[in-house]
């Protein structure tokens, strides 16, 4: 099913990340508000612009039903801001914004599915109305308010009159005419398609009409004058393959060129160019070729170039006209007095005078602003200013951004700007082509053909190379770097609509939210973070203020979101000072589900605080809407052992409860120490090695049910035997022969039994294919596999999932 | 999915790998085929069932093998120059290689020879041939490659 017409897919990406960011940053304001119990203009200002955005993307993307809600919330705030009515009931308005916009927020998740059906929204709709009506009631005046759509405001009246100019001092531009399709509706979009298309491979590119972007009625004109676009293909790029380009672009039915190597003529405000005023020598006869002569001796430090007469190429009789009226130029340089030079050395020009000053205010804002424009140009008229002449070189680059930025920024470009938002899959290919490097580099350098050369050379420069990719490593890994703040933010939301439900009144406090972790691994966090808030709001924190005051802690109680690094680790504390877990409750609880394997006695309490993350354990004897489900800390734990972390519980019975989240920095590359058993290769995580060693008869043991024992430095340990997990051919089976190495992970230790050691490499973790996972492989202690640089595969052991049975 | 691609073999034919275990002979569509190569060495995965040989390394692409044979209950026979790995691509650029005796030929299935397979009682029976060929006096049996990598 198309949810969305043709050539609209392209920005569906773009449209749902803004709406998002939009959403979330509607959500912040009204917690803000809503904590301070009142509305500044800011906030309201803030919120129209959001709902007015978002009203104005959703239509254009076909999504009616998400823009007529955005255009509610948007005239209620309307209303609120003209008419600045006494808010009697905050509560039912913030509520009505909030579940608006948890709206936009499920529909927005819907997009993202393959079946799409436009949600009905009426209800909150007349909701919101209702209220939109009451308040207008309320604040009495002000009926007429039409609720236009505020921020098309700006009325572009020029008072000046236009002139036509040729602009980005070229000429060689191609001019095309786009038609589309009959009847392919949105024209204005589809030619904003067009030119995203060519942008890259244009140095230059213009097009009419221009407000495409921002101005719907565009697509009509499109639609009966088709849609103009002049360019010039960067240097290595033929006009050809531009207009192909175009020709290829979906629903364009025709790519007509009208001309090539033409200039872009345009009319622009009389006022922003500088008018100059040239006069030639007496009696030199054909002044309309010298005044060429002119206009094309300076054509190529103009962004933009007109002049009066205008026919001077074709017309004669222009040169008496010249004679009368002088020779006006109108301009646009960086540099107006470079160009007065530059006029008065052309021959025959007698003298060259700046009659008037252009300046730089845009276009729209004429009328206010006209007023002011003058003034600059008063205070520094200086027709004849030598001392800016020395320098223009230096005064170039500092005028340029300046004047980029305002009306040339229409051109198409020009403005820098530091941030980029980039699609997380070029990440994820760049991320995956780093991996590549270092297994092709691990292929070169430790290559069976150079066994036993002596290449010092060769050496060093793999050592320089080895030291480089690592850097593109740590590089590309902190491009993909995201504060957790945004993951911590989401929170405050569960905690207010919470906070109301269940009647509890608690403090959210972050602590080192900007700490980073990998982007994917923030996409796999945002459920179990949701899970354990809302179980530590639920459970946690005690139900009533007295029962906490009671126990000599304050009324109100906090939830403490903490994070910081930790060797190679990222940790997440999710704390609440509430009533703890009581180890009684879960134990009976666990005997009751027939969880136990082992006397009551022998648990210790981290093991019983860790039971409440199996799967099908709930505590509380009531069913909550939010938790208590039995569902949800196994699901937890699922979801941090899919990125690679592990979840443990901590708590003190009457003080509080403390969930930590360990997970790894980065996903892909560990540094692994290669092990064999038989024909297999295993990798450890270096990491979670403690020491390897070869075993001595006196330090074997077996307890009664047959299980080995090593004893190292008066500490016991289980003995697994590799081959025998995983049902392989040793190449001994004799433990004086293998090498035993200590691993321990989750505070828990054991050795490993293995072949041989073989040694130590960084390994490109890659995923298991989709089949094998339908087989538990992960769950059987197998993390994932990788290439070594001889082509053969190995598999990564998870130590923490191997031991964790033992 | 399935309905849709087997009611589009039956309609219209098409071409077919064809391949041997034992003197069997089973087809194979030609989209899901990505490339054939010999047998290579397989890396073992622990603690799967025995039909998945491993994972072979397939240009940076890990990619689990399954026996045909094991799949279908028959006795693994050594491997010799005949023995091959079908790679399949399915949806997601999911590769999955299959070890068979030997590859035949690709043929040009005609929509009449083509006929659908019996109903059995047990539905066990028939889970992985999708449709029977006859043509040129044999019988030809074409694989359900969805079924053959996902039924567990």
């Amino acid at each position: 099913m198309a949810k969305f017409e043709a050539g609209m897919e392209s920005m569906v990406d773009t449209y749902m990340f803004e709406t998002s960011s939009l959403l979330e940053q509607l959500d912040q304001i009204l917690m803000k508000t809503e904590n301070e119990n009142s509305f500044g203009s800011e906030e309201i200002n803030e919120i129209f612009r959001i709902m007015h955005t978002i009203k104005g993307s959703s239509a254009m993307m076909g999504l009616n039903n998400m823009s007529h809600l955005a255009h509610a919330v948007e005239d209620m705030f309307y209303i609120i801001r003209e008419d600045n009515p006494t808010i009697n009931s905050k509560n039912v308005l913030f509520d009505l914004v909030f579940s608006a916009s948890d709206l936009l927020k499920a529909e927005i998740e819907l997009l993202q599915n393959d079946e799409y059906a436009p949600s009905d929204f009426s209800e909150v709709m007349d909701k919101i109305e209702k209220y939109a009506a009451s308040l207008k009631s309320g604040g009495g005046a002000a009926e007429e308010a039409p609720a236009p759509a505020a921020a098309e405001s700006a009325p572009a009246v020029s008072a000046q009159d236009m002139i036509k100019v040729s602009s980005i001092s070229g000429d060689n531009l191609t001019t095309v005419k786009v038609t589309f399709e009959e009847g392919c509706m949105m024209e204005n979009l589809r030619a904003l398609l067009v030119i995203t298309n060519i942008k890259e491979n244009c140095a230059a590119l213009e097009f009419e009409p221009a407000d495409i972007e921002t101005n719907a009625d565009s697509s009509k004109i499109i639609a009966e004058n088709g849609f103009i676009v002049h360019f010039r293909p960067n240097s290595d790029i033929s006009s050809e393959y531009i207009t192909d380009i175009i020709g290829k672009t979906a629903n364009v039915s025709t790519c007509e060129i009208l001309g090539e190597g033409g200039e872009i003529v345009k009319e622009v405000p009389a006022y922003t160019l500088t008018r100059i005023k040239v006069i030639f020598d007496d009696e030199c006869k054909m002044e309309n070729l010298r005044a060429l002569l002119v206009v094309n001796n300076i054509r190529e430090e103009c962004e933009e170039l007109g002049f009066i007469p205008d026919d001077i190429e074709n017309n004669p009789d222009s040169a008496d006209m010249i004679v009368k009226n002088g020779f006006i130029i109108y301009c646009k340089s960086a540099f107006d007095e470079a160009l007065i030079d530059m006029i008065r050395s052309t021959p025959n020009v007698k003298d060259a005078v700046i009659e008037y000053k252009g300046s730089d205010t845009p276009p729209e804002e004429t009328a206010p602003q006209s007023a002011l424009a003058e003034k600059p140009a008063e205070a520094a008229p200086a027709p004849k200013a030598p001392e800016a002449k020395p320098a223009p070189a230096a005064e170039k680059p500092a005028a340029k951004p300046a004047e980029e930025s305002k009306p040339a920024a229409k051109q198409g470009g020009g403005v820098k700007q530091s941030l980029i938002s980039v699609n997380l899959n070029k990440l994820d290919q760049l991320l995956d082509m780093v991996g590549e490097i270092v297994i092709t580099e691990a292929m070169v350098t430790s290559n069976p053909d150079l066994k036993g050369l002596r290449l010092d050379n060769f050496q060093k420069a793999a050592r320089q190379l080895r030291k480089l990719n690592s850097e593109l490593q740590d590089i590309v890994m902190s491009i993909r770097m995201v504060p957790l703040s945004g993951a911590f933010n989401k929170m405050t939301r569960i905690v207010r609509d919470m906070k109301v439900k269940l009647g509890k009144d608690v403090d959210l406090v972050f602590e080192g939210e900007e700490t980073e972790v990998d982007k994917s691994i923030i996409d796999n966090l945002n459920d179990p973070l949701m899970h354990m808030v809302r179980n530590s709001m639920d459970h946690g924190i005690e139900d009533t203020q007295e029962e906490r005051i009671a126990k000599g802690k304050p009324g109100k109680g906090t939830i403490t979101l903490s994070a910081y690094n930790s060797s190679g680790e990222v940790i997440i504390v999710v704390a609440d000072d509430g009533a703890g877990i009581n180890p009684e409750k879960v134990l009976n609880k666990a005997e009751k589900n027939g969880m136990l394997t082992r006397p009551r006695s022998e648990y210790s309490d981290k093991e019983i605080f860790n039971m409440i993350m199996l799967p099908g354990f709930s505590t509380n004897e009531t069913v909550t809407e939010y938790s208590g489900r039995g569902v949800g800390m196994d699901v937890v734990k699922k979801n941090i052992e899919k990125v690679g972390g592990s979840v443990s519980v901590d708590s003190k019975w009457g003080e509080g409860t403390q969930f930590i989240i360990k997970i790894p920095l980065s996903l892909s590359i560990v540094d692994g120490m290669e092990v064999s058993v038989g024909s297999s290769i295993f990798t450890i995580p270096i990491n979670s090695i403690k020491e390897s060693f070869k075993a001595k008869p006196s330090q074997l043991l077996r307890d009664t049910d047959g299980r080995e024992m090593i004893m190292i430095r008066g500490e016991c340990y289980p003995l697994i035997r590799l081959y025998e997990l995983y049902d392989l051919e040793p190449s001994t089976t004799n433990i004086y022969d293998g090498i035993i190495i200590l691993v321990s992970a989750d505070n828990k230790s054991a050795c490993l039994l293995a072949d041989e050691l073989i040694g130590e490499q960084q390994v490109v973790v890659k995923p298991w294919p989709p089949m094998l996972n339908n087989f538990d492989v992960k769950q059987n202690g197998m993390a994932g596999c990788s290439i070594l640089g001889d082509g053969s595969i190995t598999i990564i052991l998870d130590i923490g999932n191997i031991i964790s049975d033992f | 999915m399935n309905e849709e691609t087997s009611a589009e073999m039956l309609s219209e034919g098409g071409n077919v790998l064809l391949f041997k275990i034992d003197d069997t002979i089973y087809g194979i569509e030609i989209k899901y085929i990505n490339e054939i190569i010999s047998i290579e060495q397989i890396t073992i995965v622990p603690k799967v069932p025995d039909y998945i040989k491993g994972i072979i390394n397939l240009r940076g692409k890990v990619v689990p093998i399954i026996s045909v044979r094991r799949r279908f209950g028959k006795e693994e026979i050594p491997y010799d120059e005949r023995t091959c790995i079908i790679v399949l691509e399915f949806e997601g650029n999911n590769h999955v290689g299959i070890i068979v005796d030997r590859v035949c030929e690709v043929t040009n299935v005609n929509s009449k020879d083509i006929c659908n397979t019996p109903d059995f009682k047990n539905v066990n029976s028939n889970r992985y041939i999708k449709n029977i060929i006859e043509s040129g006096g044999e019988i030809k049996q074409l694989l359900n490659c969805e079924k053959l990598i996902s039924d567990l």
